[in-house]
């Protein structure tokens, strides 16, 4: 007996690794098949019971939240729009931007630059070319004056030139910041950058970002509304409003500027409105069900979107009709009710904030004064853009003020990059018109309203406009400042796709211009 | 007599018992006194217990005249001899006491005036109890020493607690929200004592002393004085703490106070410590300039032509973080209420933040479906409530006193409702009231007093009502009336 006992001790201690595969050999060879089958379906019930439990657990972040945790914005499945409080208390509380799409010259409207006038016709010096790349410019271009005179005006003091007479009645409400900069000199890629955060598509856009950290309180209208202005959509395309990786329920709901504003919210004949809602139901509950089976959210946003259609049937076309206001009202906006314009827009953009619309999104065309055509000379299309947006603008920050609105309203103007100071000179000649190429490097846009300093210019470029010398202000440093005032740290607003936590503001830092906040 | 003795002989042990530790405190206190430094781990974490461990001889002494005086009535007698037991936990808890005071004061760096009255003042009440006690059991007679002895230790013990409330709560902690009619009548100043601060017309009075106060006060200033270390004075300053002196003229690189606040946030030495805010670079700058231009207290603002502005200096956006646990402990109380009223407002009433327990909402959506009786029931949440937009809704004057419940308002919108003159007037205690939007009502001129009379008011919306852009308004209005 011991010396059984001790023999295969001993020969474990010499050769334990043969010894375990011994034993594990001897394990494998008392499986039989049965043996196999056997713990297999065990395990797959396992495994079964293990994806149960998932699903039915509390998901981790239903813990209490710490100050670590990510901010919630999960909601409700059949309630994506619904409301959700901002991080921290916010001073704007719905945005109306006003894109001027093609990118209008700065140097003609906010920029006053003397010593430019006085240089005008000269040969543009060879340090402003180095390096550079332009859409057109060729060569040695000219370097071009201010097509218009300038002015001081207001309280503020501020800059503008004679070309918006209407708007420099509300000189001492506007910020502007004359030091934008941006990394694209295309329209579409800077526009998107813009609008998006990032030159690329796919992203999501400033308003479906805003929608998806704050929700909606008027269930009866889309969130985030985007305006045209007849012309033509910007070279962006519908992106500009794309929810890009969000939630498609997020995205910028785009209403026609004339005509219906939404096309087929009416019942058709002998639909009525009682017959609709039975139908939706049904339709309802078929999607529930995929909902259900499949976890799509674009199931989620069909559904949202059905039911937004039919509250909207009674709401929108109100809200949209123009025509409800006073003559009087529509006189200040320059507004012709029926046709596509930027003025009937301002004055819808109006009765939409007071509906608490999140975000809306006006769009004008035709500020890409190259001075190819008489369309997009300085002289001459240049002239024309502004007398369509001035009086509007002015009208829109004149009732906003009158109304309280302004208060939690922020108002933002602005292109997607800047003009040259240089006349553009497409294949190195002189062209038929005056126009400036793009210029990414210094742009003037312009902010009002909630949580924003008036009546200050931020931000220095040389004497020929064309460069910033004192506080650059980067896209993403704007879209920070705005989240800002939305009461959002931009850092804190983000979703996770593709691996990353994506936000707005993308993986450069970005800095809140605290200098403009009031 | 044998017992008596023995027992006389047993309180004798414990009075010398007792005499040691109090002993070995006073030569700790004179020997190694707090003197602003940070010390050792073990010290520091039982000193933590100081707070909590003084409430203990407090309660004690307190009780110890309740027995006496309760004993001289016939049917409380039995109560009198417990004092003596009372007394003696007194003596122990609060030798233990100070004892973890000193620990505290000694690792934790403190040091300062109040600090030093307090320290002695804990040192000499657990020796009057220790005195107490003896005086209670050898005076035959003589009751009358040992009372006065007790009276003396309950009024030491009040002004040891006060002092030590004053450094750990701040030196106002009992008056800060005293009425005003009370303080006339103790006859205490009508306003906070405040140091004068340094002349803003010195580039040291207005660009350096105020980040100072803003980033350093609460560790170095008069009542906390950490490393020996005060920066509430231009003397002080230049005087620097235990380490020597932290600003050296003209000398940036061996100015230890710019050492310490441009190391990495993480070093031991970075200050401000624990964290505490750090400052912006425009400060840094701010302080460099200054101690480059030799850190004079005289030299005049504009001397410095470079530095950065006042502006710049504050345009740093920084967020602080959120303590959800806190606010889901401060929206604990209204938060069944708010669900109920989300259920029945859904996406019209919310919180203003995910930091705050304030509400808002926003009833105009509804329209004429929003009656009185629904404003009515806002009433459970109505002191919560600071932004309200009540427009176009079909709400009367019969809502305005539920509206004036809603003290804490800070924007009120009311437009082109039935409201009247009335509902105005109700709205006088509102002191917080920022914003009052009346556009498109039947108010009349008549509200133009009551508005100017609301502290905070920076604007009042009162276009399309009776009164008129070019009607004589009241001054306080100047520039706040849109119309």
């Amino acid at each position: 007996m011991p010396d059984s006992e001790t023999r295969p001790n001993k020969q474990d201690q010499q050769q334990p690794a043969e010894t375990h595969q011994d034993v594990r050999r001897a394990v494998l060879e008392a499986e039989t098949r049965r043996h196999f089958l056997r713990t297999l379906s065990g395990g797959l019930g396992t495994l079964f019971m293990g994806t149960l439990a998932a699903k039915y657990a509390p998901p981790a972040f239903a813990a209490v939240p710490s100050s670590e945790a990510a901010l919630d914005f999960t909601r409700d499945a059949s309630n994506p729009l619904s409301v959700l409080p901002p991080q921290f208390a916010a001073k704007a509380r719905r945005v109306i931007y006003l894109h001027m799409a093609g990118a209008p010259s700065q140097l003609e409207l906010f920029e006053h630059k003397p010593e430019l006038t006085r240089l005008d016709g000269q040969d543009c010096p060879a340090s402003f070319l180095a390096g550079k790349r332009f859409a057109f410019i060729n060569g040695v271009p000219k370097l071009l004056g201010s097509q218009y005179p300038f002015h001081q005006t207001g309280q503020s003091g501020q800059w503008i030139s004679d070309r918006l007479p209407h708007l420099e009645k509300h000189i001492d409400d506007l910020c502007i910041i004359k030091s934008m900069r941006t990394d694209q000199f295309n329209h579409a890629p800077a526009q998107l950058l813009v609008h998006t955060g990032n030159a690329r598509l796919g992203y999501a856009s400033f308003g479906s970002w805003v929608l998806y950290g704050l929700g909606t309180e008027n269930q009866n209208l889309p969130g985030f509304i985007v305006l045209l202005s007849g012309g033509k959509t910007p070279d962006g395309g519908k992106q500009l409003w794309g929810s890009g990786f969000l939630p498609s329920v997020y995205q910028g709901v785009q209403c026609r500027s004339h005509g219906e504003p939404v096309l087929y919210l009416e019942n058709p004949p002998s639909v009525s409105r009682p017959l609709r809602r039975s139908m939706l139901d049904v339709i309802d509950e078929i999607n529930k069900q995929t909902y259900a089976e499949f976890g799509n959210p674009e199931t989620v946003t069909r559904i949202a979107q059905y039911e937004l259609a039919f509250r909207m049937q009674m709401e929108a076309t109100d809200a949209m009709d123009i025509r409800k206001e006073p003559e009087s009202v529509r006189a200040r906006y320059a507004s012709k009710p029926g046709e596509a314009s930027f003025a009937n827009n301002c004055l819808v953009a109006r009765r939409l904030a007071e509906r608490g619309v999140r975000f809306i999104q006006l769009y004008h065309w035709g500020w890409d004064s190259h001075g190819s055509a008489a369309s997009e000379a300085l002289n001459i299309g240049f002239v024309k853009r502004c007398s369509e947006v001035d009086q509007p603008i002015a009208a829109l920050l004149d009732d906003l003020k009158q109304r309280g609105l302004l208060e939690d309203t922020l108002l933002v103007w602005g292109g997607e990059f800047g003009r040259t100071s240089m006349r553009e000179n497409r294949g190195g000649q002189q062209m038929k018109f005056v126009g400036r190429d793009h210029n990414p490097g210094a742009f003037t846009i312009w902010l009002a309203g909630a949580g924003v300093k008036p009546g200050i210019t931020h931000g220095v470029t040389d004497d020929m406009g064309y460069e910033i010398v004192k506080d650059p202000v980067e896209i993403r440093d704007l879209h920070a400042t705005m989240l800002y005032l939305l009461g959002f740290d931009h850092h804190e607003l983000n979703y996770r796709f593709q691996g990353l936590q994506q936000k707005l503001t993308s993986v450069k830092p970005a800095r809140i211009v605290g200098e403009i906040l009031a | 007599m044998t017992p008596s003795l023995d027992r006389l002989s047993q309180r004798n042990r414990f009075a010398l018992l007792a005499l040691t530790p109090i002993l070995l405190l006073f030569i700790l206190v004179i020997a190694f006194p707090p003197d602003g430094s940070e010390r050792a781990q073990w010290a520091q974490f039982i000193g933590r217990f100081h707070p909590i461990a003084v409430h203990l001889p407090i309660a004690f002494i307190l009780l110890v005249p309740v027995l006496e005086l309760a004993g001289r009535n016939s049917r409380f007698v039995y109560l009198r001899p417990s004092a003596d037991f009372v007394l003696g936990l007194a003596t122990v808890s609060a030798i233990l006491a100070a004892s973890l005071g000193w620990c505290l004061a000694r690792s934790g760096a403190y040091s300062g005036p109040l600090m030093t009255q307090h320290m002695w003042s804990g040192v000499w009440l657990a020796t009057m109890c220790l005195l107490c006690w003896v005086l209670r059991g050898r005076l035959t007679g003589g009751e009358f020493v040992y009372s006065i002895a007790l009276a003396l230790t309950v009024g030491l013990m009040t002004w040891t607690g006060y002092r030590g409330g004053q450094l750990s709560q701040g030196e106002d902690h009992l008056t800060e929200f005293m009425p005003g009619a009370l303080r006339k009548l103790l006859m205490m100043s009508a306003e906070t004592r405040i140091v004068s601060p340094p002349s803003t017309a010195t580039f040291y009075g207005a660009r350096i002393h105020p980040i100072f106060e803003q980033h350093c006060f609460t560790c170095h200033s008069a009542n906390k004085h950490k490393s020996n270390l005060r920066l509430d004075s231009y003397a002080s300053l230049m005087r620097g703490g235990k380490h020597g002196m932290v600003i050296k003229p003209g000398n940036i690189q061996s100015s230890e106070l710019f050492r310490r606040i441009t190391l990495p946030a993480t070093d031991d030495d970075y200050m401000p410590k624990e964290n505490k805010k750090p400052l912006s670079a425009a400060e840094v700058k701010l302080i460099e300039l200054w101690i480059a231009a030799d850190a004079s207290a005289t030299l005049p603002l504009e001397a410095i032509k470079d530095a950065p502005s006042p502006t710049t200096a504050a345009a740093e956006v920084t967020f602080e973080k959120v303590d959800f646990a806190a606010v889901a402990k401060e929206r604990a109380g209204l938060a069944p209420a708010v669900a109920q009223l989300q259920k029945r407002f859904p996406n019209l009433l919310d919180y203003e933040s995910r930091a705050s327990a304030d509400l808002m909402f926003n009833a105009s959506l509804l329209g004429e479906k929003f009656e009185d009786a629904d404003l009515a029931s806002l009433a459970p949440v109505a002191d919560h409530i600071v932004i309200a937009d009540f427009s176009r809704t079909a709400i009367t004057d019969h809502s305005a006193a539920a509206i004036a419940a809603m003290k804490r308002l800070r924007s009120l919108r009311l437009v082109h409702t039935k409201i009247t003159d009335a509902t105005v007037h109700s709205l006088s205690r509102l002191d917080q009231l920022e914003s009052l939007n009346i556009f498109g009502t039947r108010t009349t001129p008549a509200v133009l007093p009551i508005v100017a009379g609301l502290p905070k008011l920076r604007h009042l919306y009162a276009g399309e009502t009776t009164i008129r852009a070019d009607a004589p308004l009241p001054a306080a209005l100047k520039d706040k009336v849109l119309f």
